[in-house]
């Protein structure tokens, strides 16, 4: 038995689990996948594109919530959802680097200059930066520094030169994946040899891109780098797997262990008890036979159709797959969602209806069934709320973690409504 | 304006062009293939992948069924690596009545065509999947065949024997004095070049697009009867055999394995124009209940993709045109000298994939009788290029080839195993070419993640190897993806609606795809014509002018 299980190892469970750790809670953190971070770019986003693009993402909240009803943000406050970033910022101080009220931008791949409120540490260009060498790895597949070089020159302003380096992670490999290099450049001989060949290949550029494979475990690669180099360095973003997500996870895991939650990997919760209107337990499935956790509240951060913990059936029904909760097109809304001939188009291009699908909750992040509760113990958190296309406007984690605070802030009033507690919140 | 000259034009890239073209070239003629968009890109790509053993016609055509059987045989021998020998089976599936299968098994006797009967519990062995109620079953020689590999490797036999192709080429006008043909004009749709071919017979191979080349020679309209049908890939090979309901012909009878998918088809639906097939959700619906039929629980397993395609048929009054599966499969040839006092020009309908090459045989046989001249049909006797290993396609061919030189090339597209290598031999090969043209060749994008790896990746390999610049690499990703999108979205649910929403974080989210200066317009649309076909004055404005949607075929 613990106060509170949160079932979800990704931005928002992670945040839940850390909040309620942080106020004394003893928290069971139930993960099936790695989380959902390493899927995408390892930095926070608040909102990017409304859809033009935003530099201070926290003066046009109102007004783009205002035309957009039904979505998470107009549950929060700007001042509230700031807070909140600015909490999760400073769990990892070494790490994140916030925006300072304005939006970075970070180069990926493919050349955008991608905005975004908080980068990490490795991901960060100095202001003066005026000319980029942009550096692939003859041995990964998934970043080519002509094609990023070429459009950066267009969307950044920088002047751009593309590298190849020919440093494979294994000797004879030619196929090395960004998780080989990661892994392999937290090895400080690995690592030297790196700055080495990279010193060698590059021309006399203020800075040096490079594919976000600056290191797992070890968040100095890139200033090891970049003083090895004499010059910035910096990581563009890359597909998935994603090593600065994969980064963040570790990082906030440790941060929960460190803070006594007890974190359950690789097995998937699958059903549920409950009595009086509450949730009881969780059904485990584990080896041998499946287990029921038990506690008093639960916060469910299982993600969004990406995760499965949203779907649709062959015959076009949409369902939320552990608890069976009633569904909305967005906060406010409830229910039942369109045809699914309405909700999916043919126009690649348009936000398909069927991403804005998902649970509508009260101000205590419990979802609703028209205006009441469904349980009075759970709580959500994170991809799994209606209302948002978060891949376009580039606001999901902003959301998990209003909402992950909104959460747990719920479950620790209500439990110093019964009891008062000894530790403060923070 | 270019000037070229041949004995022949060979008008549409399909199997049936491709074909014709290889058996003029095989005779000693010179001969041009001209084509509005890539090889094997309209109905001979959008089918499902069935090379017919001639089951499926004991009972109703026993000639069809005889030359499926021949052909079969045929097209496996010559091109062993379009081919995969999986066998087939005919079942009674407990909605269907046994007593069809002693029609199906004196059928079979009479047209000549192999047929075994076997127990069920044989057949559920051999596929256990199947609906384990099946009443009864039957072996057959079905197997499947890729229709680009097919169409490429003949076109490079065509070649050898000194053939031309120009692919994405439209033709504009068909040239005639003195009541023969004597050339054809067609536009570059790439550079916008013109191009004049002066020759003496013209073969409109154009299949369901053979009435608007007749109208361009000014003949009176043919009638051609676009059959809609409707299919959808599976994500994986639920069977490892061909399976065939046996029953009369009718919608969704037929689930064939194919590379590492299984296709169910078909639907039947007779439309007006074949640029614009339509892939409504409840032919899908229709697909995934006959899925259910044949494999119990197919509405749970993973549907990848869906497209249709159009039969050619030429129209037939002795059937209702609303019925177009029971028009003849037998291809019918018309001959424009009595019909529209013009020489020089034939065309062909009907047909099936599976006999390409023998009704290519028939419309040479049919030129040479109005030619007078008289040279052997050998194209049963050649062995395409690309077949010399001899042997025919295996599911696990790309697995062996990639274990082989895992440490000369990495692998770009893992759904389909392809490799950098394969990749940049195509480039070289076909520079200017679109990202739709690289997948009917390497099936880029075709597999589980429809794109979402792999697509961002070609664009940057094709950048760096200065065959695109980098706004028409862009283009060219954004314009595969929404191709990709028309045949995803009639039937996306289940594991693909969980894929799709995870491509849309790595490409929108994180890589920001939409944020990333590109050039439109980065392919020509190929059903929109520059300059309208001439066409006899009572048709004018009704020339279809519909916009190009093309790579709904999986």
């Amino acid at each position: 038995m613990t106060d509170t299980i949160v079932i979800g190892g990704g931005l928002a469970g992670l945040a839940a689990a850390i909040r309620l750790a942080q106020a004394g809670q003893s928290v069971t953190l139930l993960q099936y996948g790695v989380g959902g971070l390493q899927l995408g770019q390892g930095t926070v986003d608040v909102l990017g594109y409304a859809p033009e693009l935003v530099s201070d993402p926290f003066a046009g909240l109102d007004a783009y919530v205002g035309g957009h009803k039904g979505h998470p943000y107009s549950l929060f406050s700007p001042d509230e959802i700031k807070a909140s970033v600015d909490w999760f910022a400073g769990l990892l101080p070494d790490l994140l680097v916030p925006g300072d009220g304005q939006n970075h931008r970070v180069p990926t791949a493919l050349g955008a200059m991608r905005p975004t409120y908080i980068v990490q540490s490795s991901m960060h260009v100095p202001a003066d930066v005026t000319s980029v060498a942009i550096v692939g790895l003859r041995q990964l597949k998934d970043f080519y520094p002509k094609m990023c070089a070429e459009n950066l020159a267009k969307t950044s302003g920088w002047a751009t030169s593309p590298y190849w380096l020919d440093f494979p992670a294994r000797a004879g490999g030619v196929d090395s994946t960004a998780t080989s290099y990661a892994t392999d450049l937290d090895d400080p001989d690995t690592l030297a040899r790196f700055a080495a060949a990279l010193k060698k290949a590059i021309g006399n550029e203020d800075a040096v891109g490079l594919p976000a494979i600056l290191g797992l475990r070890n968040p100095q690669v890139w200033s090891v780098l970049a003083e090895a180099v004499g010059k910035p360095v910096f990581e563009i973003h890359l597909g998935p797997p994603g090593i600065p997500g994969m980064r963040l996870t570790h990082e906030l895991t440790q941060e929960a262990l460190r803070l006594g939650v007890r974190v359950i990997l690789g097995s998937k919760v699958i059903g549920f008890e409950s009595e009086g209107g509450r949730i009881s337990g969780v059904l485990h499935q584990q080896a041998g036979r499946d287990k029921v956790y038990k506690a008093d509240n639960f916060v469910y951060a299982g993600g969004g159709f990406e995760s499965g913990s949203l779907a649709m059936d062959s015959y076009g029904v949409v369902t939320e797959t552990l608890f069976g909760l009633p569904l909305a097109m967005g906060q406010g809304d409830s229910g039942p969602l369109p045809s699914h001939e309405d909700l999916i188009t043919g126009d690649y291009w348009a936000d398909q209806g069927l991403f804005l699908a998902g649970l509508a909750v009260d101000s205590a992040m419990k979802p609703l069934d028209g205006k009441t509760a469904v349980y009075d113990n759970l709580h959500v958190a994170g991809g799994i709320l209606a209302g948002a296309i978060r891949w376009s406007e580039k606001s999901g984690d902003g959301i998990a973690i209003a909402s992950a605070v909104r959460a747990a802030d719920a479950i620790l009033d209500a439990q110093s409504a019964k009891q008062p507690r000894n530790e403060g919140k923070e | 304006m270019k000037n070229l000259s041949a004995d022949i034009v060979v008008i549409g890239g399909g199997s049936t062009g491709v074909g014709v073209l290889r058996d003029c070239a095989m005779r000693g003629y010179s001969a041009i293939l001209v084509e509005r968009a890539d090889l094997a890109q309209g109905t001979s790509a959008r089918f499902h992948g069935l090379l017919h053993s001639g089951g499926r016609y004991v009972v109703s055509d026993h000639e069809s069924a005889r030359e499926c059987a021949e052909e079969n045989a045929i097209v496996s021998r010559i091109q062993p690596q379009a081919v995969e020998l999986t066998g087939g089976l005919f079942v009674v599936t407990p909605q269907d009545d046994p007593a069809f299968g002693d029609k199906f098994l004196a059928g079979a006797q009479s047209a000549g065509v192999w047929v075994e009967e076997i127990t069920p519990g044989t057949a559920l062995r051999q596929e256990p999947r199947l609906n384990p109620g099946i009443t009864r079953a039957f072996r057959v020689k079905d197997g499947t065949v890729d229709g680009w590999q097919l169409a490429w490797s003949a076109i490079a036999s065509a070649k050898e024997h000194g053939a031309q192709v120009l692919t994405y080429h439209r033709v504009t006008q068909i040239h005639s004095a003195d009541g023969a043909v004597n050339g054809v004009s067609a536009t570059d749709l790439r550079t916008g070049e013109d191009v004049r071919i002066a020759c003496s017979f013209v073969l409109n191979c154009a299949g369901p697009w053979a009435g608007d080349i007749a109208r361009a020679a000014g003949c009176s309209p043919v009638e051609v009867v676009p059959g809609r049908g409707v299919m959808v890939a599976m994500a994986h090979r639920l069977v490892n055999t061909v399976v065939n309901r046996c029953i009369v012909p009718a919608d969704g009878d037929i689930l064939v394995p194919v590379h590492t998918v299984c296709v169910i088809g078909t639907t039947d639906h007779k439309v007006s124009d074949p640029d614009h097939l339509e892939i409504p959700r409840n032919e899908v619906q229709q697909m995934l209940d006959a899925g259910e039929v044949l494999i119990p629980g197919f509405r749970q397993a993973r549907a990848l993709h869906a497209w249709a395609g159009a039969r050619p048929l030429i129209k037939d009054d002795r059937v209702s045109a609303s019925d177009t599966r029971h028009m003849s499969r037998g291809m019918a040839i018309i001959d424009h000298s009595g019909r529209d006092s013009l020489r020089g020009l034939l065309t062909i309908g009907g047909g099936k994939l599976t006999t390409y090459r023998l009704m290519a045989q028939h419309m040479v046989d049919f030129m040479e009788e109005q030619t007078g001249n008289v040279h052997p049909c050998t194209t049963a006797d050649e062995m395409c290029p690309g077949g010399e290993k001899g042997h025919n396609y295996l599911i696990t061919h790309r697995l062996k080839d990639r274990e082989a030189d895992r440490l000369e090339s990495p692998i770009i597209c893992e759904c389909e195993l392809m490799n950098r290598k394969m990749f940049t031999d195509l480039l070289k090969a076909q520079p200017n070419s679109s990202m739709d043209d690289w997948r009917r060749q390497l099936r880029i994008g075709m597999g589980p993640c429809q794109g979402g790896f792999c697509s961002a990746r070609v664009a940057g390999i094709a950048h760096e190897e200065s065959a695109v610049d980098a706004d028409r690499a862009t283009g060219l990703l954004k314009l595969f993806l929404e191709h990709r999108w028309i045949g995803l979205w009639p039937l996306l649910h289940g594991d693909q609606v969980r894929q799709a929403a995870l491509d849309q974080w790595m490409l929108h989210g994180t890589l920001d795809l939409d944020h990333v200066p590109s050039s439109k317009g980065v392919e020509p649309e190929v059903t929109k014509p520059k300059e309208p076909l001439v066409v006899p004055a009572s048709d004018e404005g009704k020339k279809s002018t519909t916009e190009v949607k093309e790579g709904n075929n999986d």
